[in-house]
């Protein structure tokens, strides 16, 4: 019985070079491997390429619950005291806080979101930074890192998780008041959020009605969520972009060139490309000077197309990486360095690399 | 003159009865409300265990085990369609697919999945199914309104739709 997919070979040279009498139809199999193979590949590289940027995700206790609660650190700013979380003595010493935040990933995972551990990731930026100062290639030669990359080694998402919960007493019942936002690194807009307070118990422990807080509160989370990535992918993803200068730039934002025959400055030739490359030309020039020039609610498409036609994910880096590349053309003809701030935010500093 | 005053008797519990008629509800109207698949009675009772949602919900039916069957279907589909009220100490439970008019999009799955034995039972773990008594069990004209509580495989269910591509899945695209 011939099987479904499979031709019968009728080429018996091409049959010997790699079957033997025995089992003759062994080609077919052959090609039918390659045929599938070469199948999947092409569906897994365009599953592959056609992904947005995943934002990643990760629970930090409110600064109101760390302070509150004495996991601080105070220290003079320039004679102003200035009192900060302490996230690691947070984490070390509250088992509701573990707890909590444990429930929430757990349920984070399911949904195919798996959430970052600020603890675990405390603990790596540490022991990066301890290999780091101890490295050296054989030579004796250490790793360059500059100051802005000491200071870029924190703990960072895309989408924040502020975390807020008080075990409170009402006579003998015991109940909790549970505060969830999610905001968005860049925007400091909140993408979603839940708010309330447990039904009050007299027998229950805290740890349950914890657990019970965090499980009736995440289907109402995780559809604000979905919301969120909804108009992201409708409208593209909000992101913030700052223009600036070195001060080596022999030119400013009010430089005037000639485009098209009509003489413009820099800024508005800047507006005019983000006009044609937003989705649906939509972004927010909320502050300008000769020397900046600052762009909110700039909403960049997710994918685009490469010069082979595939699917790319796009960040601001790359979109960004856009606009340089179109300002280093005539008449421009400027050189500008993009500086990174996460997935959601980018400079473009003009003047050098 | 006899014949008159009867008429005019006639026409005076006529014009008393037509603006009962016009804004009360036939016994048609009623039938099509208690059949409405918009129609869900739902009351929270407490918080579920990991993955689930317990409530009490009303069914009507000719029978007690009519009724019963329709509030089972009827759980599930509330979970599917309106989402769950708040209350009792639960959070308000937004509804699995939130694309509007999804149950007319994708009726034909929606048919095979709440046909008489069909998938939607699987996702209802604990009911009180054993006849309910007092103010759970309410008779009507013709037939029964009953209350029972059950407990929804909610994850599980969420997890079947977005596998069959009715729900849509928080990391979808990315």
């Amino acid at each position: 019985m011939n099987r479904a997919c499979l031709g019968i070979n009728k080429n018996l040279h091409e049959q010997n070079l790699n079957a033997s009498s025995i089992r003759p139809i062994k080609n077919n199999f052959v090609r039918m491997k390659k045929i599938s193979l070469l199948f999947f590949v092409s569906i897994l590289t365009v599953s592959l390429f056609s992904q947005a940027k995943k934002p990643v995700i990760m629970v930090f206790p409110s600064d109101q619950y760390c302070i509150s609660r004495g996991y601080s650190m105070t220290f003079d700013n320039q004679g102003l005291s200035q009192t900060l979380p302490d996230y690691k003595k947070a984490l070390q010493t509250d088992p509701d806080l573990r707890l909590v935040i444990t429930k929430m990933g757990q349920i984070m995972a399911d949904r195919g979101f798996p959430l970052k551990d600020l603890e675990q990731e405390l603990k790596n930026l540490e022991q990066e930074g301890a290999e780091m100062s101890m490295l050296t290639s054989k030579s004796g030669a250490g790793i360059v890192e500059s100051p802005i990359d000491k200071l870029k080694r924190t703990a960072k998402a895309d989408i924040l998780l502020d975390l807020d919960f008080t075990i409170k007493k009402s006579g003998p019942q015991t109940y909790i008041s549970f505060n969830l936002k999610g905001l968005d690194a860049y925007s400091a807009k909140q993408v979603a959020g839940v708010a309330g307070a447990g039904k009050p118990s007299a027998s229950a422990a805290p740890e349950i009605l914890l657990e019970e807080a965090v499980l009736s509160q995440m289907d109402s989370f995780n559809a604000g969520l979905m919301r969120h990535f909804e108009d992201m992918f409708a409208n593209g993803r909000e992101v913030k972009m700052l223009i600036k200068l070195w001060d080596s730039s022999g030119d400013d934002l009010e430089t005037e060139y000639d485009v098209s025959g009509e003489s413009i400055e820099l800024i508005t030739a800047i507006d005019r490309w983000l006009d044609d490359n937003c989705v649906a030309g939509r972004y927010n020039r909320s502050d300008a000077t000769a020397s900046m020039g600052r762009y909110e609610q700039v909403r960049i498409p997710l994918m685009k197309k490469d010069g082979k036609g595939i699917d790319r994910a796009v960040d601001t880096r790359t979109f960004v990486s856009d606009l340089r590349s179109y300002l280093s053309k005539a008449p421009f003809n400027l050189t500008s360095k993009v500086y990174q701030r996460g997935l959601g935010e980018a400079w473009l500093i003009i003047g050098e690399k | 003159m006899k014949k008159r005053l009867n008429l005019i008797l006639l026409s005076l519990c006529v014009m008393a009865l037509l603006p009962g008629t016009l804004n009360g509800q036939t016994r048609k109207e009623r039938k099509i409300l208690y059949h409405s698949q918009y129609n869900y009675e739902i009351e929270p009772v407490g918080v579920g265990q990991d993955g689930t949602k317990v409530f009490k919900v009303w069914g009507v039916g000719k029978d007690v085990n009519e009724a019963i069957m329709k509030a089972k279907a009827d759980a599930v589909a509330a979970c599917i369609f309106k989402g769950l009220t708040g209350g009792a100490g639960s959070a308000p439970t937004p509804p699995i697919i939130s694309e509007p008019n999804a149950e007319d999009k994708y009726a034909d799955y929606f048919e095979t999945f709440f046909e008489v034995g069909g998938k939607y039972l699987q996702y209802i773990a604990v009911t009180t199914d054993g006849d309910p008594s007092g103010q759970d069990r309410l008779k009507l004209k013709k037939g029964y309104k009953v209350a029972i509580y059950v407990q929804v495989m909610y994850d599980a269910l969420r997890r079947q739709l977005e596998a069959d591509k009715i729900a849509r899945r928080l990391d979808t695209g990315f």
